[in-house]
């Protein structure tokens, strides 16, 4: 009866890629199970990507089924570059990696490395945004085709495929790295500061960039995409062309290129792979213990919520501050808004200054960096420094419970979180405004921009209260914190827009004053902002204060994650 | 604390089919039963935490879903499975959870300064809890649920996963905390603790109750294990299986 266990080895199947595919599918599907309107988010998530890939088809194929030559290359090197800079830094900045396959859960399998890295990559392969870039990509077939024939789009469809898994491995690598690299604190603080100098770096790269567009033509332009293509960013895409405008030697060439980059990636990504495997048995830095002192009260209230009374509210607070900065996954949403807020502005107002200085031949003001160019541009940050709330309570997890059993009221528990936010944020808002009326030279704008800054954040903040009430979904618990569930990306995505759409609405009456007050709002635009965003935050925290002391139970079991 | 038919089913899965329970003032109260018999389900919708499809709880006189407010001032709670907030260390947490009490700064301090001392969390210092063990963050747990000095405390197994040492702790602090008048309900499947420390004893399986009544009632000449196997049905292994276990 009993067999012989002598050799293990023996009778042991290979794990296989597939193994992690069919595990995904079926981890996604359990997801769905008996939430009929997840899976309903997901079909209309899906559609929508598909439309939108389907559109960029068209636009990728236009060269080819156009007849204009001299633009394939063009398009094949643009597109697809961006499309390798989107998968690199969207996932970091934006939405997060789709996790739903813990490389911590096969810590304890005996899995080689090679085994598990190639096994999560082909899992990672099977979702949406990869078939919606596929499908988009394939675009650049129908142009190979178009030109050089049945050879060119075959050598196009081999590109198109190793770009994709370019993209794929590009965003894996980079989050996994940047996720072990925010858990060492000095690193972390290291980061911060990289990633704010490159971002105030991209707005002159930008102004040096458009002013270069302005005046070469397309030749030089043609330069840039050729050169383009003999990086790993462009290299995937633009063999097909390559091909098909007669310089077939180039392709066998750029495929090699693309392959080494994917096998460097997949190295990079299998060393730090490892330390999120290990990482998670403790999450939280293992800090440096100087001596207690003081009172408990005491400990708890960082210096910056010092002034805080000593009561509910204060404790509310107190314990939201020391969150934003001690949760990773929260301090990865404050860095990325510095990141943000920064870059943005600079980009849109200085980028227009670009074309200005070029077409009046000189420094004299322009005249499209208006203060309504501005207030734009300040209304999407204050939006996007709001949107982090739209999970607020996602990031408490289960630990909201002790909210709950204390029965805070609601009010009072939308009113502390948004103090605790404003105290990293507004510092920010404040710094974002200082900057730019430092870079267009317009000090007298500090005032309205600071003011619309405000007002659009204190709308977000209403905002996003009712949709982190209303729609909380909760996050995994993993070291990584840009991790998120996969039902739960196409979720995110849509509540994100919907708020954005509702904060926009709600600040708008700041762009509206701008455009009607004219300079009148360079002085009234801190006062009446200031006054805006208070007041529109205050009334969003009573009414969802409301809606939240009705469902405090429905909102921690949609917070809690399912184990 | 009277629970008055509570139920609560998660899809087409009944977790909690009408659970009625009446715990005494005074009493130890011990709410035993096998893995996913609904200890934890009840033990939620009877704190608040999880709003039951039927039924009622009633916490001191007062209803805890009609006037959660007022109720919930009157217990304390150690849930299981429910992380705390864990990136704060063990002084901050209690300091955090006194003030949503709604306490005085001085008295959170002066019992927050105790708790630890005799908990024996001292030396952790400003050991952020998601670094504590599985039976430093327990007992942080209770600290929690003891600041307040509520007089009924609700405690979802408060001696899984914590070693001989920490659960003596906690069995003498539960034990004082009742001779000075206090009632604790707590769920468990040890049946050694609940032998030991219970005067009332309750066993739940597959969402309803089976056994109900004091220790003596319930166990009468057998050992609580023998009466716990017998309710809830289970099977000795007949050693046919897993043979190839042994070599």
């Amino acid at each position: 009866m009993a067999v012989p266990v002598t050799d293990p080895a023996r009778r042991v199947h290979p794990v296989k890629a597939r193994h992690f595919v069919r595990l995904k599918l079926r981890v996604i599907g359990n997801n769905f199970r008996g939430q009929a309107w997840r899976a309903v988010l997901f079909v209309i998530g899906s559609l929508v990507g598909l439309w939108l890939a389907a559109t960029a088809f068209f636009g990728l194929a236009a060269p080819g089924l156009a007849g204009e030559d001299r633009y394939a290359l063009l398009v094949a090197a643009f597109a697809g570059g961006l499309t390798v800079l989107g998968w690199l830094l969207l996932p970091l900045v934006f939405f997060g990696v789709d996790e739903t396959l813990d490389p911590a859960r096969f810590a304890l399998l005996p899995l080689s490395r090679r085994t598990l890295v190639t096994g999560l990559f082909a899992a990672a392969l099977v979702s949406v945004p990869t078939v919606a870039v596929l499908v988009a990509l394939s675009g650049l077939v129908v142009t190979a085709g178009a030109f050089g024939g049945w050879p060119a789009a075959a050598v196009a469809v081999l590109g198109v495929i190793s770009g994709l898994l370019l993209c794929v491995a590009a965003a894996r690598a980079m989050t996994s790295a940047f996720a072990s690299m925010l858990r060492s604190r000095r690193v972390r603080d290291l980061a911060a500061v990289l990633l704010a100098v490159a971002a105030a770096l991209l707005g002159p790269l930008q102004l040096a960039g458009l002013a270069a567009i302005r005046d070469t033509d397309w030749d030089r332009l043609t330069g840039a995409a050729t050169v383009i293509g003999w990086t790993p960013f462009g290299a995937p895409w633009t063999a097909g062309i390559d091909v098909a405008q007669g310089r077939a030697w180039a392709a066998p060439l750029k495929l090699l290129i693309t392959v080494v980059t994917i096998v460097a990636l997949l190295a990079w990504w299998s060393r730090s792979l490892e330390s999120a495997m290990i990482g998670t048995a403790s999450t939280g830095s293992a800090k440096g213990k100087p001596e207690v002192s003081g009172g408990a009260v005491a400990q708890l209230f960082p210096q910056a919520a010092g002034w805080l009374r000593r009561d509910r509210f204060g404790a509310l607070v107190a314990r939201e501050a020391r969150y934003w900065w001690r949760d990773a996954r929260r301090r990865a949403n404050l860095i990325t808004i510095a990141v943000i807020g920064l870059f943005v502005p600079v980009m849109v107002n200085v980028g227009g200054q670009g074309f200005s200085i070029d077409s009046e031949q000189g420094f004299s003001l322009p005249s499209d960096t208006s203060p309504l160019l501005v207030s734009l541009s300040m209304l999407f940050v204050g939006l996007l420094a709001a949107m982090t709330l739209a999970n607020q309570f996602g990031f408490d997890g289960s630990a909201y419970a002790a909210n709950v059993i204390a029965g805070i009221p609601g009010r009072l528990e939308l009113r502390a979180r948004m103090v605790a936010f404003s105290l990293y944020v507004l510092p920010m808002l404040v710094l974002v405004s200082v900057v730019m009326a430092l870079i267009l030279g317009e000090p007298t704008w500090m005032g309205f921009m600071a003011g619309t800054l405000i007002a659009t954040f204190g709308a977000g903040l209403a905002v996003n209260s009712f949709v982190s009430v209303l729609a909380a979904y909760s996050l995994p618990e993993t070291s990584n914190p840009f991790a998120m569930n996969s039902g739960a990306g196409v979720t995110k995505s849509l509540l994100a827009l919907v708020a954005m759409v509702a904060t926009a609405a709600t600040g708008l009456p700041t762009v509206i004053a701008a455009a009607l007050l004219g300079d009148a709002w360079l002085w009234l635009g801190l006062p009446l902002g200031v006054l805006y965003g208070v007041g529109v935050a205050l009334l969003g925290s009573y009414l969802a204060g409301d809606a939240l002391d009705r469902r405090q139970p429905e909102l921690l079991t949609a917070v809690t994650p399912r184990r | 604390m009277a629970l008055r038919g509570l139920a609560k089913r998660f899809d087409s899965k009944v977790a909690v089919a009408g659970v009625n329970l009446d715990v005494p003032a005074g009493s130890f109260y011990g709410l035993l039963g096998p893995n996913g018999a609904g200890k934890t389900t009840t033990l939620s919708m009877a704190v608040g935490l999880l709003r039951p499809d039927a039924g009622s709880a009633w916490v001191l006189g007062r209803d805890v879903w009609a006037d959660p407010v007022e109720a919930k001032r009157l217990f304390g709670v150690m849930p299981d499975g429910v992380r705390l907030f864990d990136r704060l260390s063990g002084a901050e947490l209690l300091a955090y959870h006194g003030l949503l009490r709604g306490m005085d700064p001085a008295v959170v301090d002066q019992r927050a300064a105790e708790l630890i001392d005799v908990l024996a969390l001292s030396d952790a210092g400003r050991t952020l809890v998601v670094d504590y063990s599985a039976g430093m963050k327990k007992k942080i747990g209770l600290a929690c649920a003891l600041l307040h000095g509520p007089r009924l405390l609700v405690l979802d197994e408060p001696f899984e996963a914590v070693d001989p040492v920490s659960a003596a702790l906690i069995r003498d602090i539960l034990q004082r905390y009742v001779t000075g008048g206090g009632t604790v309900v707590f769920s468990s499947h040890v049946m050694e603790v609940v032998q030991r420390l219970c005067s009332h004893v309750a066993i739940l399986a597959e969402g309803t109750i089976k056994r109900v009544g004091t220790l003596e009632e319930v166990r009468g000449e057998r050992s609580l294990e023998e009466v716990f196997v017998e309710v809830v049905g289970g099977r000795t292994a007949t050693g046919e299986e897993l043979s190839w276990l042994s070599r």
